[in-house]
């Protein structure tokens, strides 16, 4: 399951559904890298917890569920192939917690029991098992998930084979691209088998020139003199794959391993191949081997053994991996050399030392720019007579704002509420344009400006999210809406149920004569549709005044005036885009929460589960503690437990 | 021989320009092994995607008797090969009970699987091996390529619909329950691949002055051996894992083996090219820069149809557009695929959608076509077929599964009966799928999926 709490789709008070985690607060507000360390207090809370939710289920949602459900979900009848009978028997399985996210889901917005049913809970009922649902969590044994020896992604492997031959990253440009974070496959088909392949050959034909051609640097870094006799080449060539190995490895090769290379090595060599020759294939062996393509552990497991900590290469290469998208440089390896990385204080150090480097651009090329949903602006459809300024530099000055301000918080050690309500940005000539504000910028370059208006700043208001929330024609105000209930606030949204009866049918002629406001309220009048548009919509009309690709506006594309006003649940009304980003950046909790959660789950190349939740809200409530800085956001996510630790699958 | 095929086939691919001939495919030959029985041409299968469904009213034919001379509008571009083609009503989707929020999610990924991912392991690919590729392992066994798989988007779109993994939404093809198969979206990469890549050879060493074509196979050996000591020191997920790059390794060696094979019959395939029985190779225009989605798919189409002719494979599946983002420009409208679909019967929108189902078919209709104009053996390469043009949605405005659209094209060398439709065939999609991969040659058991039967009315 994913980490979102689908339950509060429909509610929009924050920390409803939350149980309450004072308790961990306080043990974990010391803000550091180290004071995660802190287990044993944290496993004696889990384990009162988890005694309550067993308490709790005994006394009164075993009692709910055979009252409210059982007739119709029970042993005989299995309406809509749902059953709780196996749930009832281990209720804390991990296997039926979407099943009990699914019950709690249908229960708060009183689809269940229908209505029809004789007995109805009472509304406090509802909360009880809201509760109990959310409180599921904390039974779940603590465990950091499987990391079983994962393949470089494509952006991993390019950026590997510059790093290690210094060609250019485009060498691997015809792998197919793939999904990377949570929802990696992590398999290798016989297309990628295929590629890496022809990728090591081409990369080599730059490393090694041509017998009788003079050579190229990168050959004399590998090769600075030949060997003086015939005797001395398979010498010569260990001490090369050595080398190499230990690099392309990301960890000291075995004895057995190097013999695999100097075997190849030989190979060509017994053919007569010139030494170069078969260093050439030598390499490519290196460059197929899966200890290259794939994170492999430091060293054989114990037998028995469940769960480990990471050893500090595959460690270093996880860490440079994520916050460089690259393998780690001399300075981690000669770390992990020493076995000290995985030490707090090391570690924290690398962690400040790597997010410092230019090459941390690539955790927001990575993370960043899906989680905002903007990776794919350079490829999206707009509508070229409407939007002919949308061009290929344009689209890159808008990627860019985003991820400058990313940049500027992270630098900055900054709060992550900046990213939300902000009062600068960062812009070009084209996009100075696109703000209406000209005189602020020119050229191709971005730079850093002061925003006067405050409906800017942030980013909800930020030309690239609201050009990738519309369509090619017009802006979505329920596409806004999602995305900042999503991808802001890590609430989910059900897709709209199919086969909804169509609004015209109420009044064609009346339907016709609205606007896009008055026809979006429709969903309102519609039970089913109102339990999410009554938050969603009100969300994206706030954000009406920005046109399809982020402008300012006060006229709708059907020429109405644009009214940017609302309310959410709660009482909280706001007349302008400013002060709707002022209500969800005071949300600051959920936003940090969901930004961690996502990260995490990143980091790990899974969705997280079970345990995953228990150990996003320890590290949220870190985060807080220590002025939801970002870089503490970072840090605590490459200090976690299932960061630093594996289980090893059965 | 051999290396003389090798350097030709180099020398031509120097010339890779705007236009590409393939004047030396001539010599290449069918991989049937030689058996001293007659020559007959294999059958191959293709499917090509389309997502979100059909307007129902301009897809379903109305009447058998009118099928042929009258067929809706969305066939348009099929219309003067309407007794090449045979239309299934009564095609029931893969049921989505326990995953209904994820309509799009699964309306590809369930489309030649049959089956619906496993609930409870939601996060990763749990499914089923696909037709295409239970194909590839049969009818493929032999060619170059087991299988070629092309999309037009990139499988990267990451929207999550009921917690179920990304991959999902993008993939149709799946080469086991946990795998799914990546398709390539760049025409020259395909053609790279289908036609220029002997990666096991003096090719992929290159400079092979001094070295056989087997040093690159020889050292594969070693490394594979390399990978097996460091297995043992593996626990049992990261075991598995490696295994998968072990079988990289060996798919990549058979591959190499068939195209020896090939080699071995060029004779058999030369002579029908010789004596008129077979047409020449077609001629494919690999655009540069980014084309209209037309001229993309038409490319694409085209690769297929060459990949067949050359007998380079058997199997192929084109991904049309996948459920996400995609407009179509060229047809005088930016509206997405995605939205129109929830038209709510706006006769504007349902005439937008009629355009795009259209405009899909034509894209069909150019390869099969293209297919019905070359001559092989004692027909057409569209005799020797089988080719389904589908969705995995009935209808995108309520999301139905209860009859999903598919127009089934060719022969299939003698069992498949065109020029039909059949108004109720009460069966389901993985009664579909089977009831094709039978009628390819390939022995199932049973049908695949959630199939139950094999259909009796192809024939």
């Amino acid at each position: 399951m994913v980490l979102r709490r689908a339950a509060r789709a429909r509610s929009w008070r924050p920390g409803h559904t939350r149980l309450a985690v004072t308790a961990l607060v306080t043990l974990l507000a010391m803000g550091s890298a180290a004071a995660l360390a802190a287990e044993p207090a944290v496993e004696a809370t889990s384990d009162a917890l988890r005694a309550s939710a067993r308490q709790a289920f005994d006394h009164d949602i075993s009692p709910f569920v055979m009252t409210y459900c059982e007739r119709c979900h029970g042993e005989n009848k299995r309406k809509g192939d749902f059953t709780f009978v196996n749930a009832l028997k281990d209720p804390f399985a991990v296997a039926y917690r979407p099943l009990w996210k699914l019950a709690i889901t249908k229960i708060h917005a009183q689809d269940m029991p229908p209505e029809q049913a004789e007995k109805q809970p009472a509304e406090h009922e509802r909360a009880v098992i809201a509760t109990w649902v959310a409180s599921l969590k904390h039974l779940s044994p603590r465990d950091p998930g499987t990391f079983v020896i994962r393949r470089l992604s494509k952006v991993e492997y390019a950026n590997s084979l510059h790093d290690l031959f210094d060609v250019d990253p485009q060498i691997a440009k015809d792998l197919p691209d793939e999904i990377f974070g949570a929802g990696y496959t992590n398999t290798i088909s016989p297309l990628l088998m295929e590629e890496y392949l022809l990728v090591a050959g081409a990369v080599l034909d730059q490393v090694i020139a041509p017998p009788g051609a003079p050579p190229t640097a990168a050959q004399l870094r590998l090769i600075p003199a030949l060997p003086a006799a015939r005797s001395g080449t398979a010498e010569a060539a260990r001490a090369i794959a050595a080398q190499v190995a230990r690099r392309a490895y990301r960890r000291p090769p075995t004895a057995g391993e190097l013999d695999v290379l100097l075997k190849v090595f030989a190979l060509a060599d017994a053919r007569g191949a010139p030494f170069s020759e078969a260093v050439r294939l030598m390499l490519k062996a290196v460059l197929v081997s899966p200890q290259f393509l794939f994170i492999t552990p430091d060293a054989p497991v114990a037998a028995g053994a469940t769960i480990v900590p990471l050893g500090d290469h595959q460690l270093a290469a996880r860490l440079s991996y994520l916050l460089w998208a690259t393998m780690p440089d001399d300075e981690l390896d000669r770390l992990a050399d020493a076995g000290t990385l995985h030490q707090p204080a090391v570690l924290a150090a690398q962690v400040r030392r790597l997010l410092a480097d230019p090459r941390a651009r690539a955790l927001f090329d990575g993370f960043g720019a899906q989680w905002l949903g903007i990776d794919k602006l350079a490829d999206k459809a707009f509508d070229e007579r409407k939007f002919p300024q949308m061009t290929r530099e344009l689209r890159t000055a808008m990627y860019d704002e985003a991820r400058l301000l990313f940049d500027s918080v992270l630098r900055g050690d900054r709060s992550v509420r900046e990213l939300i309500d902000c009062d600068y940005t960062f812009l070009n000539g084209p996009l100075a344009a696109v703000y209406g504000i000209p005189d602020a910028a020119s050229g191709p370059q971005l730079r850093r400006v002061a925003l006067r208006d405050a409906n800017r700043g942030g980013i909800l208001a930020m030309p690239a999210i609201l050009a990738m929330t519309s369509f090619p024609n017009r802006t979505s105000p329920v596409k806004r809406g999602v995305w900042v209930l999503e991808q802001v606030l890590g609430e989910s949204t059900p897709p709209p149920p199919p086969n909804v009866p169509p609004l015209d049918k109420q009044d064609p002629a009346k339907v016709a004569h609205l606007t896009l406001r008055q026809r979006t309220e429709l969903h309102r009048s519609d039970a089913v549709c109102a339990s999410c548009h009554k938050i969603l919509d009100p969300i994206g009309f706030g954000l009406e005044n920005f046109d399809a690709i982020g402008r300012w506006r006060t006229q709708d594309e059907a020429g109405g005036a644009v009214d940017a006003s609302g309310e959410l649940p709660g009482d909280q009304r706001f007349t302008s885009p400013a002060e709707l980003k002022r209500i969800i950046a005071g949300r600051q909790d959920d936003f940090c929460r969901n930004l961690t959660g996502r990260l995490l789950a990143y980091a790990l190349c899974r969705q997280l589960e079970g345990y995953d939740e228990v150990v996003v809200d320890q590290l949220t409530a870190a985060i807080a503690n220590d002025g939801y800085r970002l870089q503490s956001l970072v840090m605590a996510v490459v200090t976690s437990y299932p960061f630093l630790n594996r289980r090893l699958a059965d | 021989m051999r290396k003389n095929w090798l350097i030709d086939r180099r020398t031509c691919l120097k010339g890779l320009g705007v236009a590409l001939a393939l004047p030396l495919l001539e010599t290449m030959g069918w991989a049937d092994p030689p058996s001293g029985t007659a020559w007959k041409p294999p059958v191959r299968l293709g499917f090509m995607y389309m997502p979100h469904g059909v307007i129902e009213t301009a897809f379903w034919p109305t009447d058998p008797a009118t099928f042929l001379t009258a067929p809706p509008p969305a066939w348009d571009a099929l219309r003067p090969l309407m007794g090449q083609c045979l239309a299934l009503k009564g095609i029931e989707g893969v049921p989505i009970t326990g995953l209904g929020g994820a309509p799009h999610a699964l309306e590809l990924s369930t489309w030649l699987t049959a089956t619906l991912p496993d609930v409870h392991r939601r996060d990763t690919i749990h499914i089923a091996i696909s037709a295409d590729q239970i194909a590839a392992n049969h009818i493929g066994a032999n060619t170059a390529l087991p299988s070629l798989e092309l999309a037009t988007m990139p499988q990267n779109h990451k929207e999550n619909q009921e917690g179920l993994n990304e991959n999902y939404y993008s993939h149709c093809s799946f080469s086991s329950s946990t795998q799914p198969v990546p398709a390539e979206t760049s025409p020259a990469n395909a053609f790279k691949r289908l036609f220029t890549s002997r990666p096991l050879t003096a090719a992929a060493l290159g400079r092979g002055a001094t070295a056989g074509d087997d040093l690159d196979r020889s050292m594969l050996d070693l490394v594979l051996g390399g990978a097996k000591d460091l297995r043992g020191g593996l626990s049992g997920g990261d075991q598995r894992k490696l295994d998968e790059y072990l079988e990289g390794i060996r798919t990549l060696e058979r591959r190499v083996a068939a195209l020896e094979r090939q080699q071995q019959t060029a004779a058999a395939r030369a002579a029908a090219a010789a004596d008129g029985s077979a047409s020449a190779t077609i001629h494919v225009d690999i655009p540069e820069g980014k084309p209209k989605l037309s001229e993309y798919m038409r490319v694409m189409g085209d690769l297929i149809v060459l990949a067949f002719q050359t007998d380079t494979t058997r199997v192929a599946t084109l991904i049309g557009s996948t459920p996400n983002g995609i407009s179509y420009p060229e047809l005088g409208f930016t509206d997405e695929h995605h939205s129109l679909t929830h038209h709510n019967f706006d006769p504007v929108k349902v005439d937008k959608l009629t355009k795009i189902n259209q405009f899909n078919i034509a894209q069909f209709a150019h390869i099969v076509t293209r297919m019905h104009e070359l001559r092989e053996g004692d027909g057409t390469l569209l005799d020797h077929s089988i080719m389904m043009w589908g969705s995995g949605l009935e209808d995108g405005n309520k999301h139905a599964r209860k009859n999903l659209p598919a127009i089934i094209a060719g022969k299939g060398g003698g069992t498949i009966r065109p020029g039909r439709f059949v108004p109720d065939c009460q069966g389901n999609q993985g009664d579909l799928v089977s009831s094709l991969l039978v009628a390819a040659g390939i022995p199932l058991e049973k049908p695949i999926g959630i199939g139950t039967k094999f259909l009796t009315q192809l024939g």
